[in-house]
């Protein structure tokens, strides 16, 4: 990840080949992997009705989608970090600071909810960009800088509240995510724009390019004449923007914040992004993978909840079950099923 | 062996001399800066008794992240820390042999367990070619199901002779923690001058160069997380010695800080550049830094905000050390 401070005279001629803005996302490896992913997760959803009969395929499924909707946005963030090179340790902070801020400024109140929540947000961006500068200005290692403001977040946010949050959520954001349209609760319908806008962004507009561009190679990135410190920033300011979100949404779910309600979030961020098939390295991921990435993982957790099974066997089912999908998308298996669809690269 | 198409230069930093003064010096010049400032604030921090107490805290989160530093070294991630320390605690706390031989087959187990997740580990990323942060996650969560099979809840009893033993100091003087640290350094210092420690970095600065040299690069790599599991378990019997007790969840606050740990002894993620002693006194730099804190009476509320700032300070202070390090050696 920090490997960018290499002298450009010591770089072998292949440095300059292995730049790869994304691409065109066809039927390649990734693409593929993206299939998998969602036919794993639809396999396991019929296998969930198998489980508790009671309740109809739908509201399963709904639940589901429901459920993972939290993590699908702000695995959108950390996917663009890791695409840039990064990794965002500072999700669960933010998530946390999302939700004190909504609960505290709301207070239970519609007043000024717009105005509120754009300085909500702001304040999160913020928090992102110290975190940019801080990798690309000053070349602090990601990990140490992103898990260092998480701790200052962290301990403002508790400081602040004393340990105990208060406020409520207003209660046009808990009538938002309660309520629906057409019989699908709405944040299923910002899901699904959500991956739309989601997947133009990461892979067809501009800023995405330069993104994975930046990633795979960031000294030829800046010899192309790409700003990358100001790309690297940015990706950090709406990873932490939309986990800043996160917690907003979040806060209208449980009509309140606490301090711990971002950590459930921070490894699963993560493994979403990777099980969905980018590489940690980065430069190289679709945002649909890992769409598909975090359905999978609320699925198989919500679905694990409903056994009966003791908990130690849920925790190893839920390792088995996930090692046993990273197998199965492992690149041998895309090559077979490349040669099923013809090749295309 | 290892010079071969990777560009001169890049490999300045695998040459032992090298390493000895660019890798552990910066990190431990800020542990010391650390221990003299805890020393003024707490003249009592020099006794006998808060040297040992303060060793024996820091050294499980020290063996983890000189753990976890074989597989980044190559350019891993192993999440499995975790999940091995709460299993190896565990495992510690359900077997009741007493006496020195309790010791030896506690020891000898968790070495087991370590060894075999090692295993698990290094044959999905070395062979099967499976990125390492996701294979050790789902190890992680897998060990963490079994530890919560083993020990439903904290509790459990640590033998006596382990807890009195392993925490205690040598001949009334030498903490039995500085002992087992100082053996990991000479450990890693013999490690590193072998073939596959060179591998092992040369790996982490280009994978490809490193194969065509003739490096069996798969196999490297799964030795990494061999030494890896070995050391997070020997971690978990230090920390079951030293809490005397049990916890299903005692690895997870290892997670971050074993790798904050590292990346604070200036290792590099990605690969190819630090080491297991740097990596040692990134941790016991953490510990401290907890415990300076503590004696300088911040808030334990904003005890957070100061940690974040420090660590960053410390990050940016490095280069400027090593910089200084390496002028003065001359014409490097």
């Amino acid at each position: 990840m920090t490997k960018n401070s290499v002298d450009p005279s010591v770089l072998p001629d292949t440095a300059f080949q292995t730049i790869q803005p994304n691409k065109t996302p066809r039927l390649g490896g990734q693409g593929i992997t993206v299939i998998i992913i969602f036919a794993i997760t639809i396999a396991m959803l019929l296998v969930f009705r198998w489980i508790s009969p009671t309740l109809s395929w739908w509201s399963q499924t709904s639940t589901v989608l429901y459920l993972s909707s939290f993590l699908v946005f702000c695995a959108f963030g950390q996917g663009l970090v890791i695409m840039v090179g990064g990794l965002d340790l500072s999700i669960a902070s933010n998530i946390t600071l999302g939700g004190v801020l909504s609960a505290s400024f709301m207070n239970g109140s519609n007043e000024n909810f717009a105005l509120l929540l754009i300085a909500i947000l702001a304040i999160c961006a913020l928090v992102g960009v110290i975190n940019g500068i801080g990798v690309s200005v000053f070349r602090v290692p990601p990990f140490i800088m992103t898990m260092a403001v998480a701790l200052i977040v962290y301990s403002t946010c508790l400081g602040a509240t004393l340990g105990t949050p208060g406020g409520y959520a207003a209660p046009a954001l808990k009538a938002f995510m309660g309520g629906g349209l057409l019989g699908i609760p709405s944040p299923i319908w910002v899901l699904v724009t959500f991956a739309v806008l989601g997947t133009v962004v990461q892979s067809y507009s501009t800023f995405g390019r330069q993104l994975s561009a930046v990633g795979s190679n960031p000294l030829a990135a800046r010899l192309a004449g790409l700003p990358g410190k100001r790309i690297t920033t940015a990706a950090y300011a709406i990873s932490a923007t939309s986990a800043g979100m996160t917690g907003v949404l979040l806060t209208g779910y449980a009509d309140g914040a606490t301090l711990r309600m971002g950590d459930a979030f921070l490894l699963p961020s993560i493994a979403a992004v990777v099980v969905g098939g980018s590489s940690i390295l980065g430069g190289r991921g679709l945002f649909l993978g890992t769409v598909g990435g975090a359905l999978l993982l609320t699925t198989l957790s919500t679905m694990l909840s409903a056994t009966g099974l003791e908990e130690g066997w849920k925790t190893i089912v839920e390792g088995v079950v996930i090692l046993a999908a990273l197998i199965a998308l492992r690149d041998q298996a895309f090559a077979t099923l490349q040669n099923w669809f013809g090749p295309r690269r | 062996m290892v010079s071969v198409s990777t560009g001169a230069g890049r490999l300045r930093n695998a040459s032992a001399l090298q390493n000895m003064f660019d890798g552990p010096v910066p990190i431990i010049c800020i542990f010391l800066i650390m221990a003299a400032i805890y020393a003024s604030v707490l003249p009592s921090a020099l006794s006998q008794y808060s040297i040992e107490s303060l060793f024996n805290n820091s050294l499980p989160l020290m063996l983890a992240a000189a753990g976890a530093t074989f597989v980044i070294l190559h350019g891993g991630f192993d999440l499995s820390v975790a999940g091995v320390i709460s299993l190896a605690n565990v495992v510690v706390a359900v077997t009741p042999v007493s006496g020195p031989e309790g010791a030896a087959l506690n020891l000898v187990s968790v070495l087991a367990i370590g060894l075999l997740v090692g295993a698990i580990n290094g044959f999905f990323v070395a062979y099967m070619r499976i990125q390492a942060i996701a294979v050790t996650l789902a190890t992680m969560i897998i060990c963490k199901g079994a530890a919560l099979l083993i020990l439903g809840a904290p509790g459990g009893k640590v033998p006596d002779f382990m807890v009195n033993q392993l925490t205690g100091s040598l001949f009334g003087m030498l903490p039995v923690a500085i002992i087992i640290a100082a053996a990991v350094i000479v450990f890693w210092s013999v490690y590193r001058r072998t073939n596959t420690g060179r591998a092992l970095l040369a790996i982490g600065q280009d994978d490809h160069a490193a194969a065509l040299s003739g490096i069996a690069v798969a196999k490297v790599r799964f030795s990494s997380f061999l030494w890896a599991g070995a050391f997070y378990a020997l971690a978990g019997y230090m920390l079951a010695a030293q809490t005397s007790t049990g916890n299903p969840n005692a690895g997870d606050p290892f997670l971050l800080l074993c790798f904050a740990g590292v990346a604070l002894g200036g290792t590099a993620f990605g690969g190819g550049r630090g080491g297991v002693t740097a990596s040692l006194f990134g941790a016991a730099t953490l510990m401290l830094m907890q415990k300076v804190l503590f004696a300088l009476g911040v808030s334990s509320f904003y005890t957070g905000v100061v940690q974040g700032v420090i660590m960053i300070v410390a990050v940016l202070m490095m280069p400027m050390m090593r910089a200084v390090t390496q002028s003065s050696r001359g014409n490097e």
